[in-house]
């Protein structure tokens, strides 16, 4: 019971401490936060937020006076929406504003990752530049069709630091299993035109059109925790495979069918493991590099069973 | 946030730990159906490297197949039918035995008194042995890694997994240790002996001994489990008599 009673008052305090030019009367505070943790079992970060929020609207202030002091987070942190933070990024891109009422959008970055930020035109705030670092202070979180990102708005304050953010690695490594190989790849051919890929000659905006043949493979590679949607185009696949655009013409001639050169592709590709490097795209992974695995996995095996007999010892067996 | 139907990530089981599996979990109506690992790990679909000991189709002519794939700790039987077209088109040129690669979906019939887990293969390839020793290490990592997490007791899925089949987790240590000690050793010999690659009929030969025992075990279930894949399949797309299908003598029996 003492216990609670401890953590009810330092949960007090960090709530008050935001309102140090206010006369808040603690015990409120406290029995607030113990309804809400002890009687109905909101998780604390939330019962905080709660009474805080409480607090500003009974008080009618402005939450940039009382959150001058915002969380600093990292952006892999924020997950919902309409939380005030802190950010320390540097501006990775920026976009062209579609609406009079947005004075700038794109992304900024931290290690942890990259996202999307709107400054709003009423905000009145200093543009940021491409590439230099900032700290966003008292930005709100907002989510947009699915997707997290920050505003901008009259309450924030862009300040610009000398120290240069980095930015998460652009590029990943993944090895993983080819799992499944999609619809539309194999020997196809694209439109001369728009370079989409077409059926029987016909594309879906030019009509009937010229084509030229061309090899790709959409596929997902798993690795047992995530998968990849990748696109191997004919660079990729000749390397891998020895099958390039002239091979599979070769392949035709024989067997009087394109989808052979399908065939003989998943017979060479699917269920192995790859070696992949790229960058993650919105839905594809784009491949920069892309190799068969070595034969070395025997390699780990001793510390696997190293692992192992720690563990056995643990449990006394 | 993510409303629209994601893929399901294709999970590394060894084939002992699946073969003890027996619990499935759904999330709602809509959502999939997942089977709980002693382990566990919860899969709706796995990825396995294994050795095809035979294929047999299960009535003549009915081009529905069972399969029995082997790793180093075990063997699963599977069922591939119309149902399965690209694995039925590759099985069709295979013999075994052979190392496979697979990618499934799993099945769990529930008779009256006992369960049955067999796997129905999307994709079947054949593979060679550097692909077989990736996926047993790593299939052992992935393993030791849930075990860790079983003794931590902290996620949901393993609480669950460690009160529904009070799970021996010095069982599943000597399960991993056994597969990679395999691996281990076959490349020392065959590194010794210089012969490279070429070792996939001997593997096959090994698993195949080891088979026997399994074999034994898996026997009594075998009937049911078969009995299981009809019964999701509409049966009048097979030419055999309907009431020899008909599963109620089966499932009234015990």
């Amino acid at each position: 019971m003492a216990e609670k009673e401890d953590r009810i008052k330092i949960l007090t305090e960090r709530v008050l401490s935001r309102f140090e030019d206010y006369d808040i009367n603690p015990k409120e505070v406290s029995k607030r936060l113990s309804l809400l943790i002890n009687e109905f079992k909101v998780p604390e970060e939330e019962a905080v937020r709660t009474v805080t929020n409480y607090i500003i609207k009974e008080l009618d202030i402005s939450p940039s006076e009382t959150f001058g002091e915002s969380p600093i987070k990292s952006i892999s942190e924020l997950s919902r929406s309409g939380e005030w933070v802190t950010l320390k990024v540097k501006v990775f891109q920026l976009w062209d504003a579609d609406s009079p009422n947005v004075s700038q959008v794109g992304l900024i970055g931290d290690p942890t990752g990259i996202i999307k930020f709107v400054t709003w035109a009423k905000s009145r705030k200093p543009e940021v530049e491409e590439g230099r670092s900032y700290i966003f202070r008292n930005v709100v979180t907002d989510s947009y069709g699915g997707r997290i990102q920050v505003n901008i708005n009259r309450n924030s304050e862009i300040i610009e630091i000398d120290e240069d953010i980095s930015l998460p690695p652009r590029e990943i490594e993944v090895v993983g299993a080819l799992v499944a190989i999609q619809q539309n790849s194999g020997f196809i051919q694209r439109c001369k035109t728009c370079n989409r890929v077409i059926k029987k000659g016909i594309c879906a905006v030019h009509g009937k059109t010229e084509s030229y043949d061309d090899l790709r493979i959409k596929g997902v590679l798993d690795d047992g925790m995530n998968f990849y949607e990748v696109i191997l185009n004919e660079e990729n696949l000749k390397s891998l495979t020895g099958i390039g655009v002239e091979e599979a013409r070769e392949i035709v001639k024989e067997s009087l069918d394109r989808e052979s050169v399908l065939e003989e592709l998943k017979k060479r590709l699917l269920g192995y493991y790859f070696r992949v490097r790229g960058s993650r795209g919105n839905r594809y992974f784009i491949v920069r590099e892309i190799e068969a695995i070595d034969g070395k996995a025997v390699e780990f095996a001793d510390s696997v069973l190293k692992e192992i007999e720690s563990l056995k010892k643990e449990i006394g067996v | 946030m993510d409303t629209f139907q994601r893929r399901e990530v294709a999970k590394r089981v060894f084939a002992y730990e699946l073969s003890k599996s027996t619990y499935t979990t759904s999330e709602g109506d809509r959502t999939p159906k997942y089977v709980l690992t002693p382990t566990g790990e919860k899969c709706n679909r796995v990825f396995m490297v294994g050795v095809l000991l035979d294929k047999e189709e299960v009535k003549p002519d009915s081009n529905f197949w069972r399969i029995r794939i082997s790793d180093p700790t075990g063997v699963v039987t599977g069922f591939v039918g119309r149902y399965q077209p690209e694995a039925l088109e590759a099985l069709g040129d295979i013999q075994p035995p052979v190392i496979l690669s697979i990618v499934a979906k799993l099945n769990i019939f529930e008779g009256e008194t006992s369960k049955f887990l067999s796997i129905r293969p999307e994709s079947i390839n054949v593979t060679d042995t550097q692909t077989r020793d990736y996926w047993v290490i790593e299939t052992a990592k992935h393993t030791v890694e849930r075990i860790k997490r079983l003794m931590d007791g902290a996620d949901e899925d393993t609480k669950l997994a460690k009160d529904v089949y009070m799970t021996d987790i010095g069982e599943y240590l000597s399960m991993v240790e056994k597969a990679v000690t395999v691996i281990k050793e076959e490349a020392e010999i065959f590194s010794e002996e210089g012969r490279g690659d070429d070792r996939t009929d001997d593997i096959a030969d090994e698993s195949a001994g080891l088979k026997e025992t399994e074999e034994v075990k898996t026997e009594v279930g075998e009937a049911r489990t078969e009995s299981s894949e009809i019964e999701d399949i509409d049966l009048e797309d097979f030419e055999f008599e309907e009431e020899e299908w008909d599963l109620s003598d089966i499932l009234e029996e015990e």
